[in-house]
């Protein structure tokens, strides 16, 4: 009943201007220049130095493309934690395709992401479980296939898939990754559709959108952006073991909340937060490693700033009752 | 007749039935596929002591569940609790262990409701992001060394400590179930939380009292599984999620099971059944890799036998 | 009955938003009295009562229970007060049995430093079943395993063990078969006997005759009069309750125009199980189609059903060339439009900006070769919003800022920039101030004109006599009656057929 919450105390200015929409959607930029700055003073200088600066950018690749699709995911207000056991898997059957051809391998990369995403899409949609569970169990299911085909040795790539290791090459997937999800999401009608699920998926049913497609699809697309971020995986590790993509999801969904995502998903989703977040987590991961932090203490303050984000960030209108 | 039907369905000897059928079922089945290296008593008692471990756990976050809510932490505090436990130990003995287990599993069940409480966020959420800050509080805690537990306080590391030790936790949780409010009061919320609001049911105090009772059935479970390995290694890299899901197959059965009244025999039976499945697989020869496919496929059947949404429902 | 002054309720208030639920109700009940308490939908009694019991806080005034003024904040606050309630809706909690429902939030007795005594607390609750005449339910099962109507009497008896001082019974003889009813008629009767006071609320006028020794009304919220049940009528008790003035500009003032023979959607058989039951009707060009009814009488899913939201349904809607709706998005693609009684969850998408509200739908139609323009499709929704004198900042601007009458207006827009001919609308002035009301009235005999057939679902009785050219009213899910318009047409007439 929550006409009988008391509205009558008047909130404090600041405290009405940390939960302003403006100030939210200010914060990830906000967030990003003071993180670059401490860094930079923390590490004197070395972080903004031209060689760093290439090694960070050749972090950011693959995470971007597997953003992208999680973004759309988050914006219907799911979840998806397969990205790790999907890249690992795609990564192993690119690796393996990548000998007869590099286009099959491609396909065949992509395809796989999309089987796993239909997966968790045919279970969310017809079953109607919540896509978190789905996707912890399928991502189970997935590492465990992966651990099982890499048990005896690791899976090597072709040298021809290996060659392609050139950062132009990576520069223009991702880009294009990018500029092709923002057009969609801008120009047309599939940017709104998800962005309709995600803040009122009934109100959106009775508006003619086939919420069940539009959910579907989402999770296949995402699947395959991982599917093909596998593929700049490969060409960069060049052969996959059983931890590869390992935490990928938790990075990503980090990112995603760092960059002002709300996690409840809906209008208020920013496309910039999906380059912000990114950005921002490979900046902070690698600050806290030149600063010489061992990896107990960089997964404390990550753990911490995560927290802080969300609970920032979040749309607490948006949900009824906080489960 | 349909009302006889009706009326035995009804009863727990019907919920019953069932699980020992899905029991037999899986049994025989690997029991024929592989009749010599599966199956045999002492092979069950193996599985049994095996998967009491994961009732234990399960009971605990059957508080959490049924109130619709959810933690990731449960794997981090194991390895935190356990090796707070063992380090415990090495001065004070069995009391250091064990207060050493449950105090800290408390401790954190605690700081996990309160922050649940306090930060208004979903509950998936707060314990994704407190399952690596506890990751690494083992790290530190632990000193970056493996923690191995004294040889002379070993007496849960088998046979009957073991088994007393998780007979006195399902004891204890029947005991709460029935003979408390908590029980009665986690199924209002869970059912209702606007109802039960409006029962007089002081909501986020039975959310906190959830999250504690939780992390003390995971103190034991902690004492249990430090004992079964001897040793325990922090690691950070969410490397603890794994931990979180054996348990929660256990609840997803005793939920299920509910409307028979009896949660934690379903708890137990649940994580047998499971155990079996796996055991089935090692024995027929697939890697001990396969445990995370078994997991997960296991979980995924059961979560769509038992959690579905209503046609109509919303769900994320 | 005793003389004695049980419960005095003084300038009781209520507001949600811009609606008036409770407006200033005054009045006094006796120890030992049944009360009936009547009115219309959105009359406000169900409020009143639920303040009386401390499920809605209190907006004004002062409830004082023999001598002591109530301050409840939940059930169980007003149990402990004798003031208890059988809510309309679902009431007990799944997942727990049959004795934890019974004693939720009242388990102290049985506790023993801590511990509960589950055995005595099973053995009470079956002892009361037993009383009550309800044996067959069983107090250790799970409540889970019983249906609507045990689910209901487990609440009576959770309601009455404690011999409230005031029990409101509201609207629960609906939920029950006949022997249910009696068994709780006989609770009420054994509760006069004893000196305490029922509150019963109930749309069954017969019923109420029957089994009250007051009645009170009320209308708009307001506190219209509290008559003697042996020196009234039926009729006496309807006049009460409607006793509104019909007319003036407020509604359509044409009478006497043909209906168009021309069909343009054609219901047959429509079934929905546990809602509607074959349900077949014919809806004409340019023809306002009035549905009236009690809430649960199934007209709101018949609104469902036509535009192919409802689950389950069976029977068949088609429109004049010959399609089948068989989707949402058919529906709509065929100039089908939906507004939800549900307005912020099944039309408005709250957390989304009005220009987005409306575009929704017509997506399609905006798109070149699939492309959208921002712009094009702001000054879209700006053109239908201001069409519609929606008050607003910009288009920009989240719904869930907005008013009730202000989101119907978002949703008028939505439908009428999308083109559709055939208007569902359910509820249409539910919870909007006179303005908009009007307004929408304007508007609806605007569309009217232009050829537009609209299917106007109603819980009021005047907006149904004052804007339909036909009216089909449902009851227990089949149509059980129409009237075609005429100023003659009296509510009473309407009423006849509701109950």
């Amino acid at each position: 009943m929550s006409n009988t919450v008391k509205k009558d105390q008047e909130p404090s200015k600041l405290r009405s201007f940390l939960s302003s929409d403006t100030f939210k959607g200010l914060l990830p930029f906000i967030g990003l220049v003071v993180i670059v700055v401490v860094m930079n003073i923390l590490t004197q200088g070395k972080i903004l130095t031209p060689k760093r600066l290439r090694l960070l950018l050749s972090q950011v690749y693959y995470p971007m493309i597997v953003a992208t699709g999680v973004f759309f995911v988050m914006t219907l207000g799911s979840i998806d934690f397969t990205e790790g056991s999907t890249l690992g898997l795609a990564s192993i059957v690119i690796s393996k395709l990548s000998f007869t051809s590099i286009p099959l391998a491609i396909l065949g990369g992509i395809l796989t992401g999309a089987a796993i995403g239909a997966i968790n899409g045919f279970f969310h949609v017809k079953f109607k479980l919540q896509s978190f569970i789905i996707t912890i169990c399928t991502m189970f299911l997935f590492r465990g296939v992966c651990a099982y085909l890499t048990t005896e040795t690791a899976v090597p790539a072709s040298a021809a898939i290996k060659a392609l290791d050139q950062n132009w090459l990576k520069i223009t997937i991702t880009v294009a990754v990018l500029l092709v999800a923002w057009f969609l999401f801008r120009f047309t009608r599939i940017g709104n559709d998800v962005k309709a699920v995600g803040s009122g998926e009934t109100a959106a049913r009775f508006s003619g959108v086939k919420t069940d497609r539009v959910k579907f699809l989402t999770f296949v697309a995402a699947g395959a952006l991982t599917g093909l971020a596998a593929f700049v995986n490969v060409i960069k590790v060049g052969s996959i073991t059983a931890t590869a993509g390992n935490q990928l999801e938790t990075q990503i969904l980090i990112s995603l909340v760092l960059g002002g995502l709300p996690i409840t998903g809906g209008a208020k989703v920013r496309f910039s937060n999906i380059i912000v977040g990114t950005l921002m987590y490979t900046v902070l991961n690698n600050g806290l490693v030149m600063m010489g932090f061992e990896s107990q203490t960089q997964q404390l303050i990550k753990g911490v700033i995560f927290l802080l984000f969300v609970a920032l960030t979040i749309d607490r209108k948006a949900l009824k009752v906080i489960k | 007749m349909s009302n006889t039907i009706e009326k035995l369905k009804a009863s727990r000897y019907y919920g019953l039935v069932l699980l020992g059928a899905m029991l037999l079922f899986f049994y025989g089945v690997f029991k024929i596929l592989t009749p010599s290296n599966f199956g045999s008593l002492s092979n069950l008692y193996t599985y049994l002591q095996a998967s009491i471990i994961y009732s234990v756990g399960g009971c605990g976050l059957y508080f959490i569940v049924v109130m619709g809510l959810f933690d990731f932490a449960v794997g981090a505090n194991i390895v935190l609790s356990s090796i707070v436990g063992v380090i415990l130990s090495q001065k004070f003995g069995y009391a250091g262990f064990i207060l050493g287990c449950l105090g800290c599993g408390t401790l954190i069940g605690f700081l996990i409701g309160m922050l649940y409480n306090s930060l208004n966020v979903p509950s998936m959420i707060v314990t994704v992001g407190l399952m690596l800050i506890f990751e690494s509080v083992a790290v530190f805690v632990a000193g970056g060394v493996k923690q191995t537990l004294g040889e002379n306080l070993r007496f849960f590391s088998g046979a009957p400590g073991n088994i007393i030790l998780a007979l006195l936790a399902f004891l204890l949780m029947y005991f709460i179930l029935n003979y408390t409010k908590i029980g009665t009061y986690c199924n209002a919320i869970g059912s209702n939380e606007f109802t039960a609001k409006n029962m007089g049911i002081n909501v986020k105090k039975y959310k906190l009292i959830g999250f504690m009772l939780l992390h003390f059935f995971v103190g034991i479970m902690a004492i249990l599984t430090v004992s079964y390995g001897t040793t325990m290694t922090a690691l950070t890299g969410m490397s603890t999620m794994g931990r979180n899901f054996q348990p929660l197959m256990g609840t997803f059965f005793g939920v299920a099971f509910r409307k028979y009244k009896m949660p934690i025999t379903a708890i137990v039976v649940g994580e047998f059944i499971i155990q079996i499945i796996f055991n089935g697989f090692v024995a027929l020869g697939a890697p001990t890799t396969i445990q995370n496919v078994v997991t997960g496929g296991a979980l995924l059947v059961i979560v769509s036998l038992t959690a579905r949404g209503g046609k109509g429902s919303v769900v994320k | 009955m005793e003389n004695r002054v049980l419960l005095v309720a003084e300038n009781i208030d209520k507001r949600f938003g811009i609606t008036h639920a409770v407006d200033n109700v005054s009045l006094t009940i006796n120890a030992g009295e049944v009360r009936g308490l009547i009115g219309e939908n959105g009359s406000g009694k169900s409020t009143f009562s639920q303040m009386l019991c401390g499920i809605y806080s209190i907006g004004g005034g002062t409830f004082t229970l023999d001598g002591k003024v109530l301050h409840c904040r939940n059930q169980v606050e007003a149990n402990n007060e004798g003031v208890a309630i059988i809510v309309q809706e679902m009431g007990t909690l799944s997942g727990l049995t049959v004795a934890e429902n019974i004693f939720l939030g009242h388990e102290e007795p049985f506790m023993h430093l801590g511990v509960k005594d589950t055995r005595a607390m099973n053995k009470e609750a079956q002892r009361l079943l037993d009383e009550y005449g309800f044996g067959r339910i069983k107090a250790g099962n799970m409540i889970d395993l019983y249906n609507f109507e045990d689910r209901k009497l487990v609440e009576i008896v959770k309601a009455t063990y404690m011999k409230p001082k005031i029990l409101v019974i509201d609207e629960t003889t609906t939920a029950l078969s006949q022997n249910g009813r009696m068994e709780l008629y006989k609770i009420m009767d054994a509760i006069r006997a004893d000196g305490r006071t029922v509150i019963f609320i109930s749309h069954d006028l017969n019923e109420v005759l029957t089994h009250t020794d007051t009645v009170s009304v009320l209308r708009d919220g307001e506190y219209i009069a509290t008559v003697n049940t042996r020196d009234v009528t039926e009729d006496d008790l309807k006049r009460l309750m409607v006793g509104r003035e019909i007319g003036s500009a407020y509604y359509r003032t044409d009478y006497g125009e043909p209906i168009s023979g021309e069909v343009v959607l054609s219901v047959r058989d429509v079934s929905v199980p546990g809602q509607i039951d074959h349900v077949s009707f014919e809806l004409h060009r340019g023809e306002i189609l009035g549905f009236g009814g009690l809430s649960e009488c199934g007209m709101h899913e018949v609104g469902k059903a036509i535009f192919a939201a409802s689950w389950d349904r069976t029977g068949s809607v088609t429109l004049a060339d010959g399609t089948e709706i068989n989707s949402i998005p058919t529906a709509i693609a065929h100039s089908i439009a939906y507004a939800s009684k549900d307005r912020d969850n099944e039309s408005v998408i709250l957390n989304e900006s009005i220009r987005n509200n409306i575009v929704l739908p017509s997506l399609g139609d905006l798109a070149n070769h699939g492309l959208l323009s921002g712009k094009k499709l702001t000054k879209f929704a700006e053109k239908h919003a201001l069409d519609m004198q929606t008050k607003m900042q910009n288009v920009g601007q989240f719904v869930s800022d907005l008013s009730g009458g202000n989101k119907q207006k978002v949703v008028l827009a939505r439908w009428l920039g999308k083109g559709s001919d055939i208007l569902v609308l359910d509820s249409p002035t539910r919870g909007i101030d006179v303005k908009v009301k009007q307004a929408i009235y304007a508007l609806m005999a605007d569309l009217r004109r232009q050829g537009k057939s609209i299917i106007m679902i109603s819980e009021e009785i005047p907006e149904l006599l004052g804007m339909a050219d036909r009216i089909i009213i449902m009851k227990d899910g089949v149509l059980n009656g129409e009237f075609l318009r005429d100023p003659a047409l009296s509510e009473e007439d309407l009423i006849a057929k509701m109950v």
